[in-house]
C-alpha cells in the first residue's frame, strides 16, 4: 500500500477561531488505484490533500507514505518527499507561465539538482504522448486550454516517478464530457504506472472511474464505496 | 536557472524596460567615471607628469604648494640623505598673464625648474630651456588661448617678460596651465621687485636660494624612518606623489562630490533593482508556491532568482557602459574633461553589479517566506 492515513485530525485558527479542518480521518489507498474523495466545499477535501501532501503537519495522527511517516519530519525533509515520492495535480491554471509543456516535466528533473539530457526529454515526450498532448509540447499554458493544461499536469506528476499521487479538484473548470475524459486519463496513468492516487473532487458525476470513494463532511469521513 | 532564463524571454517586455533602466544608471555611472577621470587629468596633468616619488614642502599641517617655501640648504640636506637618488628645487606660483598686446591670457601657474634636470617636461615643439635667460615652455592649453613659440607675454603684478621656446602636452595643475620656467628667472618674478632690478644693479644672490617644494626621487626600498629623519632635519613634510595630488586645490573638493553623485547612483539602482524584483517576486508568488509544492527547495528558487537578477544587471550594465564609453569618445575628441580609464569604468560597473545583486536580495529573500500551500489555492 501506498498511503495510509491515521487518525488525523487537523486544527486550523487559535482560540474561538478554532476550527476542525479534519477530524479523526482514516483511509488508505491502494497502489495503482485511485481514490476519490468527494464533497461539498468546506467539507475538507483541500486540508485533506495538504495534510498527505506535507504541505500541513496534522495537529494528531499519522501519514504514512510506502510506510515511512511524514508528520515529524523537517520542512526541508518534506521538500524531499514532496520531490522524490509525491506527484501534485493542481487546478487547471497551476501550470508555470512561462514554461511550455514539455518545460513543465523537465523542470521537475531540474528541481531533483540534473541537467535534463535526451533521456529526459525523451521520457517527458512519452509522457506527454500518454496524456494526448505530444502535438502541443512547445506551447505556453497560456496557449492551451483548460483540458489540455489539465493533460499537462498529470503528464507533470508523472515526469518525477511519484509513489503516490494527489490530485486536486481536476474538473472544477472542465465541462462534463472532458472532465470525465480527464479521470478516466487519470484513472488509466496512475493503474499503469502504479502509483496510488487521492483525488478530491466535489463533482460526485466523474466518480465511476475510481476504484474507491471516500465521502467527507465538516472534516468527517462518513461514507466509503 | 531554468525558470530564470524562461522568464526573461516569457516576459521580455518588462524585463526589457527594467533592463533599460539599469542601462541607463551604468552610462550615467561610467560616464561620470570617465569624467571624474578626466577631471583628475585636467586638474593634475602636470603632478601626474612628474618624473618623481615624493614631494618635500615646507614643514606646516598639512602640504600646500601656494604657501610652501624652501631654502637652498634644504634641497642640499635632502641630496645628501642615503636612498635620495635626485632632489631638485620647484617653484610653484600663479599669476596672471597677458599677450604683448593686452589680450589676456588668464591664471598660469609659473613653475621654476633647473633647465636640462629631470623635472623639464618632453617637448611637442620648439626647444627645451636654457638657451634662453627668459625662454619659457608652455603647455599646449596656451596655444589654445593664442601663444606660439617665439611669442613675448607679460605676467602682470611683476611685469616680467617672457618668451615661448618650447610647448609641451596640456599640463595643469588646480586646472591651471603651466609655464615651465627657468629657476632663475623664476626667483626673479616670486621674489624680486616688478619689473626687475632697477637699471644697472643686480638682485641680491640670497634671492636665488628660495623654492616653493623640493622634487625628490627616492630609492623605493628607503626606510621610511630615513625619510621622516630627513624631515626632521631639513624641516620639511614629505609626502608621496598620490598624497601630493590632494594638495592641488580644489581636487579633493572635485573628486568627492564625482564620488558622491556616483554613490547616489549607485545606491538609486540598488533601490530601483530591489523596488522592481519585491513586486515581480509578489507577482509571483503562486507560482513561486507551485514549485514549492512541487519540490523545489528555497535554495534552488533564491539561486533561480539570483541568476535572474545577475543576468538583467550584467545584460544591463554592459549595454549602458559601451554606450557611455562612445559617448565619452566623442567628448574627448570634442575636447572634454573625460578619460577613458578602463579600469575606473570596469570597477564602476562591477560595483553597480553587486548594488543590484545586494538591492535585490533583499527582495527575493521573500521567496523564503511563501507557503507551498497557497498551491491549493484555498484550504477550509
Amino acid at each position: 500500500m501506498s498511503l495510509e492515513i491515521r487518525n488525523v485530525t487537523l486544527e486550523l485558527g487559535d482560540g474561538d477561531q478554532k476550527v476542525k479542518a479534519l477530524d479523526n480521518v482514516s483511509a488508505v489507498v491502494k497502489t495503482g488505484e485511485l481514490t476519490a474523495v468527494v464533497g461539498p466545499s468546506g467539507a475538507g477535501k483541500s486540508s485533506l490533500l495538504a495534510v498527505c501532501g506535507g504541505l500541513r503537519t496534522p495537529t494528531s495522527g499519522t501519514v504514512l507514505i510506502d510506510g515511512q511517516s511524514i508528520v515529524d519530519l523537517s520542512p526541508a525533509e518534506l521538500t524531499r518527499v514532496r520531490r522524490d515520492s509525491i506527484g501534485f495535480v493542481f487546478q487547471q491554471s497551476n501550470l508555470v507561465p512561462a514554461l511550455t509543456a514539455i518545460d513543465q516535466l523537465l523542470l521537475l528533473v531540474h528541481i531533483k539538482g540534473h541537467k535534463p539530457g535526451k533521456a529526459d526529454r525523451e521520457r517527458a515526450q512519452a509522457l506527454l504522448h500518454e496524456v494526448g498532448m505530444d502535438q502541443r509540447a512547445n506551447r505556453r499554458p497560456d496557449q492551451l486550454s483548460g483540458g489540455e493544461r489539465q493533460r499537462v499536469g498529470i503528464a507533470r506528476a508523472l515526469m518525477g516517478e511519484p509513489k503516490l499521487m494527489l490530485v486536486d479538484e481536476p474538473t472544477s473548470m472542465l465541462d462534463h464530457n472532458r472532465g470525465r475524459a480527464i479521470v478516466e486519463l487519470l484513472a488509466a496513468r496512475c493503474r499503469d504506472h502504479h502509483v496510488a492516487t487521492l483525488m478530491v473532487t466535489h463533482d460526485a458525476g466523474m466518480l465511476e472511474a475510481a476504484n474507491s470513494v471516500l465521502h467527507i463532511s465538516d472534516g468527517r469521513l462518513v461514507q466509503e464505496r | 536557472m531554468f525558470i530564470a532564463l524562461r522568464d526573461l524571454s516569457y516576459a521580455k517586455g518588462r524585463f526589457i524596460l527594467m533592463g533599460l533602466v539599469v542601462a541607463l544608471v551604468a552610462f550615467l555611472t561610467a560616464l561620470l567615471s570617465g569624467l571624474a577621470s578626466g577631471l583628475i587629468k585636467n586638474n593634475i596633468s602636470g603632478l601626474i607628469e612628474l618624473n618623481v616619488t615624493h614631494l618635500a614642502f615646507e614643514y606646516n599641517n598639512k602640504p600646500s604648494y601656494r604657501n610652501s617655501m624652501i631654502d637652498r640648504s634644504m634641497w642640499e640636506g635632502w641630496r645628501a640623505v642615503d636612498g635620495v637618488i635626485a632632489a631638485e628645487p620647484l617653484g610653484h606660483i600663479m599669476f596672471n598673464a597677458r599677450k604683448m598686446d593686452d589680450d589676456p591670457l588668464d591664471d598660469v601657474v609659473l613653475w621654476g625648474i633647473e633647465p636640462g634636470s629631470f623635472l623639464e617636461p618632453e617637448i611637442l615643439a620648439g626647444e627645451g630651456l636654457g638657451r634662453l635667460e627668459n625662454g619659457v615652455i608652455i603647455s599646449e592649453l596656451l596655444v589654445e588661448r593664442g601663444l606660439k613659440i617665439g611669442d613675448h607675454f607679460i605676467l602682470d603684478r611683476v611685469q616680467t617678460e617672457l618668451e615661448v621656446v618650447g610647448v609641451t602636452a596640456e599640463y595643469n595643475i588646480g586646472h591651471v596651465p603651466i609655464v615651465y620656467t627657468p629657476l632663475r628667472k623664476w626667483q626673479e618674478a616670486a621674489y624680486g621687485p616688478p619689473g626687475g632690478p632697477p637699471p644697472g644693479e643686480k638682485l641680491p644672490d640670497v634671492l636665488y636660494d628660495y623654492a616653493s617644494i623640493i622634487a625628490l626621487q627616492l630609492d623605493p626600498d628607503i626606510d621610511p624612518a630615513v625619510i621622516a629623519q630627513a624631515d626632521i632635519d631639513q624641516g620639511t613634510l614629505t609626502v608621496d606623489k598620490q598624497s601630493a595630488y590632494e594638495a592641488s586645490s580644489g581636487y579633493r573638493e572635485e573628486i568627492m562630490t564625482v564620488r558622491l553623485i556616483q554613490g547616489f547612483l549607485i545606491i538609486i539602482s540598488a533601490v530601483v533593482i530591489g523596488a522592481f524584483f519585491t513586486v515581480w517576486t509578489i507577482q509571483r508568488t503562486r507560482e513561486i508556491g507551485l514549485v514549492k509544492a512541487l519540490g523545489a527547495s528555497n535554495g534552488y528558487l533564491l539561486r533561480d532568482a539570483m541568476g535572474q537578477v545577475l543576468i538583467l544587471m550584467v545584460g544591463g550594465t554592459l549595454v549602458g557602459t559601451l554606450v557611455s564609453l562612445w559617448v565619452g569618445k566623442r567628448f574627448a575628441d570634442a575636447g572634454s574633461s573625460f578619460l577613458l580609464d578602463l579600469g575606473t569604468i570596469f570597477a564602476s560597473s562591477c560595483l553597480l553589479v553587486l548594488a543590484g545583486l545586494v538591492g535585490s536580495a533583499l527582495s527575493v529573500r521573500l521567496i523564503t517566506r511563501v507557503d507551498p500551500i497557497i498551491a491549493l489555492g484555498r484550504e477550509r
